[in-house]
């Protein structure tokens, strides 16, 4: 389904939130390099996907009444072949019917393990008087205690995304540090004008949370992608 | 398109009063005192007002009438702007408040409806809720303070913008009394139509306006982009100096994401400065720095800044504070300092801050700089001349003046007194900006740099597009 389709579909069903494979896919569409995921409806579907995107892979639950998926059993790490992603998928099914047994269930998501590297979280939003702005940060503490990140209203260009990147008080992390390479940013840069794009083209989106991208000397994956809707509107 | 507000031949005053004190009273007096075109005072009660024939209704003035000031009950607005669009006037200043800044349901109606009047008839209305413009050029001016209250400042490259009108009056009352040189200036009130966009536009159109100041509390919803790329096309021609007021965060608002959470207004702003090539300003001390500096100075090719002193301490402070904003206050390199070593006295300390120490005179401070200023590895001098010293004598300024030939900026620390006040006023009116502390100096300078960085990335990037 191209991005259109995708939000044309969750407004149909009174969704606010795309489930994480459409996320994924809407910002893969834009031009953002994502960790391969697709959406499984049975184990055994899980044990065919995981085949074809690749080993390792990790399970999680979909379902749009569980945010915290590990808590109830819904995610399940580090799976290295396709018989042991089929037990997996059983597993977490059983497991949220235990702990979530009244959670409408979407399906499971198989996605590719992606390498350590560096955490960095991409947002979008529209605002009321600016429209679609963008912002970069550094996931984990950098964002959530220092709230260090920076912001451009879209649209913008390339050179618009790497001054970003500079401007954050943490920016030297990104060149580099204690023996790390230093990250792609022109990657980075693709992926943050990926999500001014979505914005502009789609004003039903209402915000967007990639949170992580995992920036890599060569490349930046988007982990988990989170797109809100705007209320819907009679 | 604002020229009718700013360049009126004609203009209607509605309220105009002869009560002493009257908001009417003053407005009608303004005028009478600096506008050029022709005054036509309406108010139903009155056959004469101050030596002017006065009407009761805009319609029976036998005039073609550019500009109407209205400045009557808010209750009374909608029907003179029915009045206003039969005689077919084109823009309007509403002086009046009452409207939508009341909160009320009454307040919020009148605004609809003086706002659809204006659009069904083409007319810009600037206001409601505002003192609307004063400008030095056309003597338009509408600020119902008295010249005894808020002084008028002398004709100038500066105009300004502002959401607040009592900030503007009170800015309009510094300037007056610093000496520093107005155009226009301009208070909006609750901009019902003209806003900052528009102003910027004309502003930036306006050959009589060198730089602009803006004091903005908020734009109005949807117009962000508009107001950023407008702005960036000003700023490409005349510097624009901005005070963002209301910093603090939309907190509160529950948030569906962590950007939204993490995209608190001022942060938005902030973007939206720097996209713009707007240059903020985060005091009031900063907004008449940053002018002084930007209208004076030549434009920075890099960030490469030479100190001169005859006081190690200040020296010191300098480059403090000039590395604070990230300037370069590099090394002196070996050819110079074999130069400067050559013409000073051993005592004298040639390392960058260059330290010409308290027995300074006048010739040694020109030496010095007349060896630096034409060198192309020097992007600006800061001259701290602490005028206590016996050999400070005076020489020095006028070369400084002079200097200007090298087109480097050249900025001048001085502390003290009577004498400093003195020696400043004499640079100032020269077009050599005098800071009180090296750290306003160096602020001022960042503005100046981050300016010519700007124009520099557009100079490139509006190349590259050709």
């Amino acid at each position: 389904m191209n991005p259109r389709e995708i939000i044309e579909k969750a407004l149909r069903e009174g969704r606010r939130k795309l489930l994480e494979h459409e996320a994924l896919h809407v910002v893969k569409h834009y031009g953002a390099e994502i960790a391969e995921a697709d959406i499984a409806y049975t184990p055994e579907e899980a044990g065919e996907i995981a085949e074809k995107i690749g080993f390792p892979v990790v399970l999680k639950i979909v379902s749009p009444d569980i945010s915290h998926k590990s808590d109830v059993g819904g995610v399940i790490v580090g799976v290295k072949t396709k018989e042991e992603a089929v037990e997996a998928a059983k597993k977490i099914l059983e497991n949220v019917s235990k702990k979530a047994p009244n959670a409408r269930i979407s399906g499971i998501l198989v996605q590719k393990m992606a390498p350590k590297g560096l955490e960095v979280i991409i947002g979008g939003l529209r605002d009321n008087i600016f429209g679609p702005v963008v912002m970069f940060g550094l996931g984990g503490i950098f964002v959530e205690v220092l709230k260090d990140v920076s912001f451009r209203i879209a649209p913008i260009t390339i050179n618009d995304a790497l001054e970003m990147m500079s401007e954050i008080k943490s920016a030297k992390l990104l060149e580099g540090y204690r023996g790390q390479p230093p990250v792609n940013k022109e990657a980075l840069a693709k992926t943050i004008i990926a999500v001014a794009k979505l914005l502009e083209e789609n004003p039903e989106i209402d915000s967007i949370d990639l949170n992580p991208v995992i920036a890599y000397p060569d490349r930046a994956l988007v982990v988990d992608a989170r797109i809100i809707l705007r209320q819907y509107e009679k | 398109m604002l020229n009718k507000f700013f360049e009126p031949r004609s203009v209607a005053i509605i309220g105009a009063t002869p009560k002493p004190g009257k908001v009417g009273r003053v407005i009608l007096e303004n005028f009478i005192k600096r506008f050029k075109g022709r005054i036509y005072p309406v108010n139903p009660k009155y056959d004469e007002i101050l030596g002017l024939k006065c009407y009761n209704n805009v319609k029976e003035i036998p005039d073609e009438v550019d500009l109407a000031v209205i400045a009557i009950p808010a209750p009374r607005v909608p029907s003179v702007m029915r009045d206003i669009a039969e005689k077919g006037i084109k823009a309007v200043i509403i002086i009046s408040g009452g409207f939508r800044e009341t909160g009320t349901e009454e307040g919020a109606r009148l605004e609809e409806e003086i706002k659809k009047i204006a659009v069904e008839n083409g007319i810009r209305i600037l206001g409601p809720n505002c003192l609307g413009i004063f400008d030095n050029w056309s003597g338009v001016d509408t600020f119902f303070l008295p010249d005894e209250k808020m002084k008028r400042p002398p004709k100038g490259p500066i105009s300004f913008i502002s959401q607040s009108g009592a900030f503007a009056s009170a800015l309009l009352d510094w300037m007056a009394h610093h000496k520093i040189g107005l155009s226009r200036s301009i208070s909006y009130g609750n901009k019902v139509d003209v806003d900052d966009i528009d102003l910027l536009e004309y502003l930036g159109r306006d050959d009589k306006t060198g730089l602009i100041i803006m004091y903005l509390e908020g734009l109005k919803p949807g117009r962000g982009r508009l107001f950023i790329d407008i702005a960036r096309k000003v700023s490409r021609e005349k510097p624009i100096i901005i005070y963002k007021a209301g910093k603090t965060s939309r907190g509160g608002l529950a948030a569906a994401s962590h950007t939204a959470a993490l995209a608190g207004n001022y942060q938005l702003y902030k973007a939206a400065i720097k996209q713009a090539g707007l240059i903020e300003a985060l005091s009031f001390d900063e907004i008449m720095d940053l002018a002084k500096t930007l209208l004076t100075q030549p434009l920075m090719n890099g960030d490469r800044v030479y100190i001169v002193t005859d006081a190690g301490g200040v020296g010191v402070m300098s480059t403090d504070a000039l590395t604070m904003q990230g300037f370069n206050v590099p090394r002196t390199p070996s050819d110079l300092k074999d130069k400067l070593r050559e013409m000073l006295p051993p005592h004298c300390i040639v390392e960058n801050p260059i330290d010409l120490t308290g027995d300074a005179d006048d010739d040694r401070y020109i030496k010095v700089l007349e060896t630096l200023l034409p060198r192309s590895d020097v992007d600006a001098v800061i001259v701290v001349a602490l005028p206590q010293i016996p050999g400070l004598k005076g020489k020095l300024f006028d070369y400084l003046v002079n200097a200007r030939k090298y087109n480097k900026p050249i900025l001048v620390i001085m502390i003290g007194s009577e004498e400093a006040e003195k020696f400043k006023e004499y640079l100032e009116d020269n077009g050599i900006p005098v800071f009180e502390s090296p750290e306003r100096a160096a602020v001022a300078l960042r503005a100046l740099y981050e300016y010519s960085m700007f124009k520099e990335k557009e100079k490139r990037s509006r190349g590259s597009e050709e």
